[in-house]
């Protein structure tokens, strides 16, 4: 069989960046220019400056990764590109510059949806097995996936309210972690021990899941310990906030595995980054049979590397977009 | 010479292709949300119907600003990937000279581009589009005061300016052949000329 060579790019928040990928598993070069440094100082990232940095990166990343890779895009297979969710200013960078190379070399155009790249990361660490429950942790998603074959999504359930990752940096904010904060509350709650109580997020039936309470208790809690003149233990506070949010996330997972009758569970996403979370979700895993896929750290976080490999999928399935292809902010996972 | 002009700058798509001294075709459209999706397959038509490829062009014309900022972004990734892609020479250009430049009166040209609140994106050229005023991002009423100063000033805008002025029209033609010998820039830093930092950025004194 012929290899098939993915372009894909992706500028959906703050990273521009381009890969290719070798039938959807073979990571051959990834480039990709952040923007974390530029965000910091405004505590979160700013769309329009995003978009700024993004249409100043994005032929310099394409370049580069090509170089790394040796390749032409006369060698490219087809070109595949986030189109949402994600902002909007942002995304249409990467859309336009994917649409256009799409057009000039005459390559067939994939379009991807970036929580499924998010998902199909895991195919660039071993092939995805089936059935599979997809746990996707982010800084805008919260998400309980069946998956029955590939592209075959079925929510089961997901956040009702703040993304856990938006809580983790809202959370690490307040305790003054400068942005992006989560990775630094992970690393705080290793020196501290769980010794605050706080609330047991919607632990319920469903596979929802509900972080702003958990938020709001952090706040208070730092609010009026610092009326009444005492010192929080940051350390402490973070390993209690992480404790609780672990929990609720791993016990809504096993809950999913069991109900389903489901042994193979992937973990997508930035949050996947987190490593109470990697270690609590291997603890369950271990425990119960499952068979565990998490992505290495570099394809957490958005990378076009994890949009090659869902592009590859796609486009076995035949999935083509043609050039009216727009940028969605919101767009329901497909 | 074959000349591919992109204006993405200001709610409208301006696009055309030069062949020599001709105009062989082009496109006049605005936009109320879907340039980014119409741009591009717009742009496929003036290839087809030119029939030419991206390939045979000798040079890109693109409008970097000022304007909306993403419907800048639009026009100039499309405009920069080509250029990159292919190896072919890009010209970024000021909407507003481009405006002054399709203005043929005998006088000062003030062309205006809509920046709320009071504001715009606005210039004054001479009758030879040479720049008194640089392109700023300035009151309205302090541009106008300027003008006044000067005396005879056509202001130009296809934006809903409430002044007398000429409805912008660009002439494809004519823009093209005043920049078609003009520097070329390596496509990786053709980037957008906002004239205005973000709130972010002014907000935080940066």
């Amino acid at each position: 069989m012929k290899d098939v060579y993915i372009l894909g790019i992706e500028s959906s928040c703050d990273e521009t960046s381009c890969s290719i990928v070798k039938n959807g598993t073979v990571e051959l070069a990834t480039s990709t220019a952040t923007q974390i440094a530029i965000h910091e100082n405004f505590g979160g990232v700013v769309p329009e400056i995003a978009s700024r940095e993004h249409v100043k990166n994005i032929t310099i990343v394409i370049e580069d990764c090509l170089k790394k890779a040796n390749m032409k895009l006369e060698d490219i297979t087809a070109i595949a590109v986030t189109y949402g969710p994600g902002l909007i200013g942002s995304l249409l960078v990467g859309l336009e510059a994917a649409k256009t190379l799409s057009y000039i070399y005459n390559k067939p155009l994939v379009p991807v949806h970036h929580i499924a790249g998010h998902i199909y990361a895991n195919s660039l660490v071993e092939e995805l097995k089936f059935p599979l429950i997809a746990l996707v942790v982010s800084g805008g998603h919260t998400e309980l996936i069946k998956m029955a074959d590939h592209f075959n999504f079925e929510k089961l359930g997901g956040t009702l309210d703040d993304a856990i990752g938006e809580c983790y940096d809202k959370v690490a904010r307040v305790m003054d972690l400068p942005y992006p904060g989560g990775p630094k509350l992970d690393k705080l709650s290793k020196e501290g021990k769980p010794t605050y109580k706080l609330p047991i997020p919607l632990n319920d039936d469903s596979y929802n899941f509900s972080f702003s309470g958990l938020k709001s208790a952090v706040i208070n809690l730092n609010h009026n310990e610092e009326q009444k003149g005492n010192k929080i233990n940051k350390a402490d506070l973070a390993a209690s906030f992480q404790d609780v949010a672990v929990k609720s996330i791993v016990s809504k997972t096993k809950k999913a595995l069991k109900d389903n009758n489901i042994n193979n569970l992937i973990v997508a996403g930035g949050v996947a980054a987190n490593s109470i979370l990697r270690d609590a979700l291997s603890d369950m895993c271990k425990e119960n049979n499952i068979h565990l896929s998490i992505p290495p750290m570099k394809y957490c976080t958005d990378n076009a590397a994890m949009i090659a490999a869902a592009g590859y999928y796609a486009y076995k399935l035949g999935r083509r977009a043609d050039y009216y292809l727009n940028s969605l902010s919101t767009t329901p996972l497909q | 010479m074959r000349v591919l002009y992109i204006d993405t700058s200001s709610d409208y798509l301006y696009s055309g292709i030069v062949i020599d001294d001709k105009l062989i075709s082009e496109v006049k459209r605005k936009y109320e949300k879907d340039l980014s999706k119409e741009a591009l397959p717009k742009v496929i038509e003036l290839f087809d119907k030119a029939n030419i490829t991206p390939k045979d062009l000798d040079k890109i014309i693109v409008v970097n600003g000022p304007g909306s900022f993403t419907g800048i972004r639009i026009g100039i990734t499309i405009a920069k990937t080509i250029a990159w892609a292919l190896n072919i020479n890009i010209t970024p250009i000021s909407g507003l000279t481009a405006m002054a430049i399709s203005c043929d009166k005998d006088s000062y040209k003030m062309p205006l581009i809509d920046a709320r609140r009071g504001y715009v994106y606005g210039a004054i050229y001479d009758k030879d589009n040479n720049p008194v005023i640089e392109d700023s991002h300035i009151e309205l009423k302090d541009l106008l005061e300027k003008a006044n100063d000067l005396g005879n000033v056509i202001a130009i805008s296809n934006n809903d300016i409430k002044i007398g002025k000429e409805n912008y029209d660009p002439n494809i033609l004519k823009i093209v052949k005043y920049f078609e010998n003009s520097e070329d820039v390596n496509p990786h830093l053709v980037n957008p000329i906002y004239l205005k930092k973000t709130e972010a950025e002014e907000k935080a004194g940066l």
